[in-house]
């Protein structure tokens, strides 16, 4: 426990009545500690993380719950905002619906309600308050292998009282009417990526295998990585690769053929060929990706994705 | 002074630039030689991540700030002012003591048939030498020690395994290494260490680091049962 946080007055805040799949609080990472091994971990779809913390005026990088599949049952213990993003777990405050990408009030005693989605893997829930957890090299992200961060470095258990911290620069005057435009997704992916250093150890027809059809999302995938399946690919010789750096969105062609997205957990090195890198602009969609779901890619250069990626900012 | 035309730089992605040596190149077997060049790089450049590997290093940035036309004129500066004498130096000792045995030894069995060893010769082996850390990853404090013996050199396994025991050690081709965390691995396991060589909860969370000279040694069940008690409170 920091011993600073701990000197500030908390309260007993949430209490976790059921848990979902696997819900874990993220904030933006831990970046900057791959040279010890340590993955960046933070949210899985960065985008609509920082979105629910954007409309409660809070830091982008402020800590968040984020949800995987289906989602838990909370209960407030004392009055606060809230915001929810990303995947659609039809959210419901006292069994009455509520809207996505909306800041909504909870007095004490309410309960947010969440269950599974249809299309989309994970959903953040961000709120007004400050979330207590653990801290490991200046980041609160739950990183379950080596349970760091979070609370007890574990996903949010039954039971469990997840406690807070007033925000300072919580702005009352937030505007309860304002809403941004939802994200719909799909069950069907078209992700843009970068040729990876070892693209050419894939035989001719895999080369062109990759670009023209679809894989599917195995269930075998989490926060490590999403695994696919569909077609096997081939490499020109069983090459043993030293191993060498990797990062989110790395695309490697192991032994049996069939692909690996690294994900937010990724392992900082990795022994088998980097055949794509996913382009920086679909980035937040791999937090998206749910077992079935399908997935084509299409073929960008360095330049283009740069393009797209600033013109995405905006 | 390095020749920096020894040296290629290439674009990974939008943000991530890869330094790599060219074949020919004579630090190509130079050990350690990306992880010190990652540590100089780390304490000229600021505002980019270095991740070492032994053959490449990566350096992550933004693009939106820091064109990467500019990065890679600071590294090659930077690569000429490095000198690889300046490598890490390896002064502090650790002693890791190893329990060879069958019962966590998942493939001792398997490295005895393929080296044609007994196992008392490949704990006598594997902890007769001096290791130096040739690189850090995979999973936080995961260190890929070498050189192994000649003798004891064998393949990763077919199948990684799912779920080792924490403390595992395991040996690929030269390099052998400790499962800290557990979990899954693909290398071939000879024995198990009752210390925890990376615990969060400690203000130096991380005991392997480059600066450090491993050595293994052999214990008996014994005495594996009696340090595991002793430090439980921190695994």
């Amino acid at each position: 426990m920091n011993l600073k946080a701990s000197l500030i007055p908390t309260r007993m805040s949430i209490e976790v009545l059921s848990s979902g799949l696997q819900t874990t609080i993220q904030d933006f990472g831990r970046i900057g500690w791959s040279h010890l091994g340590v993955p960046e971990s933070g949210p899985a779809d960065k985008y609509s993380f920082s979105l629910a913390n954007r409309l409660l005026n809070k830091d982008i990088s402020a800590a968040a719950v984020e949800c995987t599949l289906s989602g838990p049952h909370l209960k407030f213990l004392k009055p606060m905002a809230l915001a929810i993003t990303g995947a659609d777990m039809n959210p419901l405050i006292n069994n009455q619906r509520i809207e996505l990408n909306k800041v909504h009030a909870v007095n004490s005693e309410d309960t947010l309600v969440l269950s599974n989605c249809l299309t989309g893997c994970r959903s953040y829930i961000a709120l007004s308050e400050d979330i207590i957890a653990n801290k490991f090299l200046g980041s609160t992200s739950t990183y379950i292998p080596a349970k760091l961060g979070g609370i007890n470095g574990s996903p949010l258990e039954k039971g469990l009282i997840i406690k807070t911290k007033e925000n300072k620069n919580y702005k009352k005057d937030i505007n309860y009417n304002y809403s941004e435009p939802v994200r719909h997704f799909s069950n069907e992916w078209e992700l843009k990526v970068i040729k990876g250093p070892e693209f050419d150890f894939l035989d001719q027809k895999s080369q062109e295998i990759i670009f023209s059809k679809k894989f599917i999302v195995s269930s075998e995938s989490n926060r490590m990585g999403n695994r696919l399946k569909g077609f096997e690919l081939n490499l020109k010789k069983q090459r043993e690769i030293v191993s060498c750096p990797v990062s989110i969105g790395t695309i490697q062609c192991p032994d049996g053929g069939l692909p690996i997205i690294l994900g937010c957990d990724s392992q900082t090195l990795g022994g088998y060929p980097r055949i794509l890198q996913v382009a920086l602009t679909d980035m937040s969609s791999l937090g998206q990706l749910r077992p079935n779901d399908t997935i084509t890619f299409s073929k960008l250069s360095i330049d283009q994705a740069r393009k797209e990626f600033i013109k995405e900012l905006g | 002074m390095i020749n920096t035309k020894e040296f290629i730089v290439s674009e990974f992605s939008e943000n991530i630039l890869l330094v790599s040596l060219k074949d020919d190149s004579k630090f190509s077997d130079t050990s350690s030689f990306f992880l010190s060049l990652s540590q100089h790089l780390r304490e000229n450049i600021k505002g980019a991540v270095f991740t070492a590997s032994e053959k490449s290093l990566s350096i992550k940035y933004d693009f939106c700030t820091l064109p990467s036309e500019e990065l890679t004129e600071n590294l090659f500066s930077e690569i000429e002012k490095f000198k690889p004498s300046n490598k890490i130096k390896t002064r502090l000792k650790l002693d890791i003591p190893v329990l060879y045995s069958e019962e966590y030894g998942l493939d001792i069995k398997e490295i005895s048939s393929l080296c044609s060893l007994s196992i008392n010769e490949i704990a006598q082996i594997h902890s007769s030498k001096t290791y130096s850390v040739k690189m850090i990853g995979f999973t936080p404090g995961f260190a890929y020690l070498g050189d192994v013996d000649k003798n004891l050199r064998v393949p990763r396994r077919v199948e990684p395994r799912k779920n080792l025991l924490p403390g595992s050690i395991g040996i690929s081709n030269n390099r052998t290494g400790i499962y800290s965390l557990g979990g899954p691995g693909g290398w071939n396991i000879l024995g198990r260490t009752p210390i925890n060589l990376f615990n969060p909860d400690l203000d130096n969370p991380f005991q392997i680091l480059p600066d450090k000279q491993i050595n293994f040694y052999p214990i008996n069940k014994d005495e594996f049962e009696s340090i595991l008690n002793t430090h439980k409170n921190e695994y």
